[in-house]
């Protein structure tokens, strides 16, 4: 055991050897499977009947094309917002920052239904309104361009992140020589800040695009009732008209989404390479521009915008909760609390989700935390080869679509576990552990960032002192990083608690998460209820983000995704 | 520090407390939810000394959870309580049901319970035309959903998403002048077929199509809500489901879910079922309210037997006019 301690470091043995086992069962151990599984389908002659289907091509196809509009539109939008809430005089700055984050964090299904129920001759909204299209007129939500707008709704958020960390560290001495040497506004942006945050572009495109490929929940709710199907969509269809051949195909599928998004990120990697600008000098570009007049044109387009993404959607997924009956036009005489009573005191399922969420996101975020802490400390004491495997070891289940690592976990444990003959499939801990995995990497980042800020003579007198491991973690270390751990704690739990695509292939008997809840509950013809529940869980969030924001203030920068 | 530790002590124990509060009685079923937790309320009201989970989802669905829990070798279920006697016939042949022979059987017409005692009927559920009531033609037979008026306004469930629909797909594919020929003429005028009978009662309902293929109960009971949406029984006929209970053979919990089978088949189980707006399948029971008298039903016939061997087939020629995967 003494090779892995490196001199003068007092890591104690077990630590490294402990993260190289947790990151093998959760990232190695489920994708080998997935791979091996895969490759046997294939060399079994499944090869043709799998590529041949044109289900397979069509949703290849459907998968590739919404995701490119998509990341399209979640561009316009995202770069619209970070350029002027990072380089201009905008006001309220921080209050469109946090609604602009919002649908981030609102599960992807109930923007779905939101937006349907916001929409289309269905409408209750509308229909209070007398706006609603006339009969037969198509729902313009089922379709390609419906599905890409909405990932382009959902995603934009992800763009507006990765380009405003580039901005905040634009130099402001270039803008201001430039200033001084007579360029106009629209020259400065031109011809300094654009090239300059092409990075942060690129890389906002690359997140957008490999979430909107491993999304779920939209297409599942705009997609099939159109019979447009994705590949995820796909998967889960498979399983739902299970034979002996689906774990091979969906193993090909899985495979093919992996694909697409490791693409996607080799893409990047190649856009981003010659464009790493070493920017000297003061940073911090605030408020580089004065919008002056332009004032009165950008703040009502702002405002609207988030009118649209936010305000508008919410108040039509009230409204699908209040209609007593479909078709019915919501006035005060005909609006019922019924949805809300039903979801409640009678569904049992409510409770279930409920329960099963919020436990599931708590122990996730509370077990991760602590694999995480470890994990952090030993990744940044020891910085080599070794240690930087293990690293983008843990972000591949993050960056791999959630149906994806659900499916490899499905193959891991859909056979009882040798020699302990307990089988997870069909109990909480199989949707537990999987959770580990996927979220194992936000939970870290938060972390390693506060370890980074760390000074490490802290715990080195503590150690020549004489204070051993624990002594050192529990004193010092972690009330230096507990804002960190907190923010960690906070994200991972609402990202957990949303959750759909990871469930939606796992649950069973008493398993349901809210994400499965509302998505059967639509399924099943009552989008009543499931709009009452889809309101419930969005007053969650905000009031966790609402949480997460009161804790702003004691956390290192960058910790809280909306905040400066 | 501490309050972090105690929290997640506290976390723990509520997640193992979770798991082991598993019910006595594990129902999968094919009900609306809201119907679902109506049943199980009034099951566990009779029987308080049992508790009941419940999974829903449509039968297609269900019998693939399932399968894929007997391939793990972890079967949940103890009851099913889905759609249709084919499937359950099926479930019969490949040995997964307990033979179980209730008492209560003596209410019912033989034809509607195995004689084995491998499941029973619970109700009757046919399906019909429905339509918006701002619709400009009022539909009487089903051919009427080929004619122009209804271009591109026709919609109905999948085969692939519920059980009855794949009933009544075969029910009228058997009917002389309808069969396949009518599914094809429906897709050339643009009817769509895609999700479950809820997602029908919805589309029409809401205006979004004008006209839809679905079960009886939904839109008679949405139209007693206020919805403008009326059912009419074709003159051809109907299809009919009997939505079937059986115990699974795998289960820890025979004797509960012999009660359960009771329960569902005695009077009162079967009044539940009336309440909620469904034919009870039991002797002697009224109608619900919104229905015709019952002899102005005119309900199809269809043989189990030959639908069971028939079903792949069917499922594929279903796919292969409304490219549905």
């Amino acid at each position: 055991m003494q090779g892995y301690i490196k001199t003068g470091n007092s890591q104690p043995a077990w630590l490294f050897p402990f993260i190289v086992i947790s990151v093998l069962i959760l990232s190695v151990l489920p994708l080998a499977r997935l791979a091996m599984v895969g490759i046997w389908a294939f060399a079994n002659g499944g090869v043709i009947d799998v590529l041949s289907a044109p289900s397979l091509w069509s949703a290849t196809y459907y998968t590739i094309v919404t995701s490119v509009l998509g990341t399209v539109i979640s561009l316009a939008i995202g770069c619209l917002f970070a350029f002027l809430l990072t380089l201009t005089d905008i006001r309220r700055k921080g209050l469109l920052s946090f609604f602009f984050v919002l649908p981030m964090m609102i599960p992807p299904q109930v923007t779905a239904l939101a937006w349907v129920q916001m929409s289309g001759p269905s409408s209750p909204l509308l229909k209070a309104l007398s706006l609603a299209p006339p009969m037969g007129s198509p729902q313009p939500l089922y379709s390609l361009s419906g599905i890409a707008l909405l990932y382009g709704v959902q995603h934009a958020p992800l763009v507006y992140l990765a380009l405003r960390a580039g901005l905040m560290t634009l130099p402001r001495d270039g803008v201001e020589a430039a200033r001084l040497s007579g360029a106009s506004s629209l020259r400065v942006f031109r011809d300094i800040i654009l090239p300059l945050s092409l990075p942060g572009i690129i890389a906002g495109a690359a997140i957008s695009f490999v979430s909107c490929t491993g999304n779920f929940g939209i297409p599942a709710i705009l997609g099939i009732p159109a019979s447009i199907f994705t590949l995820p969509t796909l998967i889960f269809t498979k399983f739902s008209a299970f034979t002996s051949r689906t774990f091979g195909d969906v193993a090909v599928l899985s495979g093919i989404i992996a694909m697409i998004s490791v693409a996607g990120l080799m893409i990047q990697d190649r856009a981003l390479r010659g464009r790493d600008y070493r920017v000297i000098g003061l940073s911090g570009a605030s408020a580089a521009f004065e919008l002056g007049a332009w004032r009165f044109v950008f703040t009502p387009l702002l405002w609207a915008i988030l009118f649209f993404m936010l305000a508008a959607p919410f108040f039509a997924l009230v409204a699908g909760a209040l209609v007593p009956a479909y078709g019915v036009p919501l006035t005060f005489k005909t609006m019922s609390l019924h949805a809300f009573e039903e979801i409640l005191f009678r569904q049992a399922v409510t409770r279930t989700a409920f329960i099963n969420s919020l436990s599931l996101a708590s122990a996730t975020a509370l077990c991760l935390l602590v694999v995480t802490v470890l994990t952090a400390y030993a990744l940044t004491r020891r910085r080599d080869a070794v240690s930087r495997i293990v690293s983008s070891l843990i972000e591949i289940p993050y960056s791999l679509p959630g149906i994806v690592m659900a499916v490899s976990f499905i193959l891991v444990f859909a056979a009882p576990i040798p020699f302990l003959n307990v089988s997870l499939y069909g109990t909480i801990w199989i949707i537990l552990i999987a959770y580990f995995s996927s979220f194992f990497a936000v939970s870290l980042k938060p972390i390693v960032s506060a370890f980074h800020q760390l000074d490490p003579a802290l715990e080195e007198a503590a150690r020549l002192s004489g204070a051993g491991f624990f002594r050192r973690l529990f004193d010092i270390i972690v009330p230096l990083i507990a804002p960190a751990a907190g923010a960690s704690v906070i994200l991972v739990f609402l990202i957990a608690c949303n959750e759909l695509t990871i469930s939606a292939l796992l649950w069973s008997a008493g398993t349901q998460t809210l994400g499965v809840a509302i998505y059967n509950l639509d399924d099943s013809g009552s989008s009543d209820l499931a709009s009452a529940l889809s309101v419930l869980v969005v007053l969650m969030v905000v009031v966790m983000m609402l949480l997460l924001e009161c804790l702003a203030k004691r956390l290192p920068k960058g910790v809280v995704p909306w905040r400066n | 520090m501490k309050t972090i530790v105690s929290a997640a002590a506290l976390l723990a124990a509520s997640l193992l407390a979770v798991s082991a509060s598993a019910a006595n009685l594990v129902l999968y079923t094919s009900q609306p939810n809201e119907d679902a937790q109506a049943t199980v309320d009034g099951f566990m009201a009779a029987n308080p000394d049992i508790k009941v989970d419940w999974v829903r989802d449509g039968t297609p669905k269900i019998i693939a959870k399932l399968q894929a829990e007997i391939q793990a070798g972890n079967p949940v279920a103890d009851v099913l309580l889905i759609a249709d006697m084919v499937t359950l016939e099926r479930l019969k042949e490949d040995g997964k049901l307990l033979a179980y022979k209730s008492p209560e059987a003596a209410g019912y017409d033989a034809s509607l319970y195995d004689a084995d005692g491998y499941y029973y009927s619970t109700k009757l559920i046919t399906t019909g035309i429905m339509y918006n009531t701002s619709a400009a033609m009022k539909p009487t037979s089903w051919k009427d959903l080929t004619k122009p008026e209804a271009k591109g306004l026709v919609t109905m469930p999948s085969p692939l998403a519920s059980g009855a629909a794949l009933i009544h797909a075969q029910t009228l594919a058997a009917v002389p002048g309808l069969g396949w020929d009518f599914y094809k003429s429906l897709a050339e005028n643009g009817a769509i077929a895609a999700g479950g009978n809820g997602a029908v009662l919805k589309s029409v309902a809401s205006g979004e199509k004008a006209y839809g293929m679905v079960v009886d109960y939904l839109p008679i009971r949405e139209k007693a809500k206020g919805a403008p949406v009326e059912f009419v029984f074709p003159s051809e006929g109907v299809s009919a489901v009997t939505e079937p209970v059986g115990i699974f053979a795998s289960t820890k919990n025979a004797d509960a879910g012999k009660k359960f089978v009771d329960y569902v088949l005695s009077e009162k189980g079967q009044e539940g079922f009336l309440k909620l707006g469904y034919i009870p399948a039991r002797n002697g029971m009224k109608l619900p309210e919104g229905f015709p008298a019952r002899d102005a039903i005119k309900v199809l016939s269809i043989k189990a037997a030959e639908a069971l061997k028939n079903t792949d087939q069917d499922l594929k020629t279903f796919s292969g006019i409304y490219g549905s995967n």
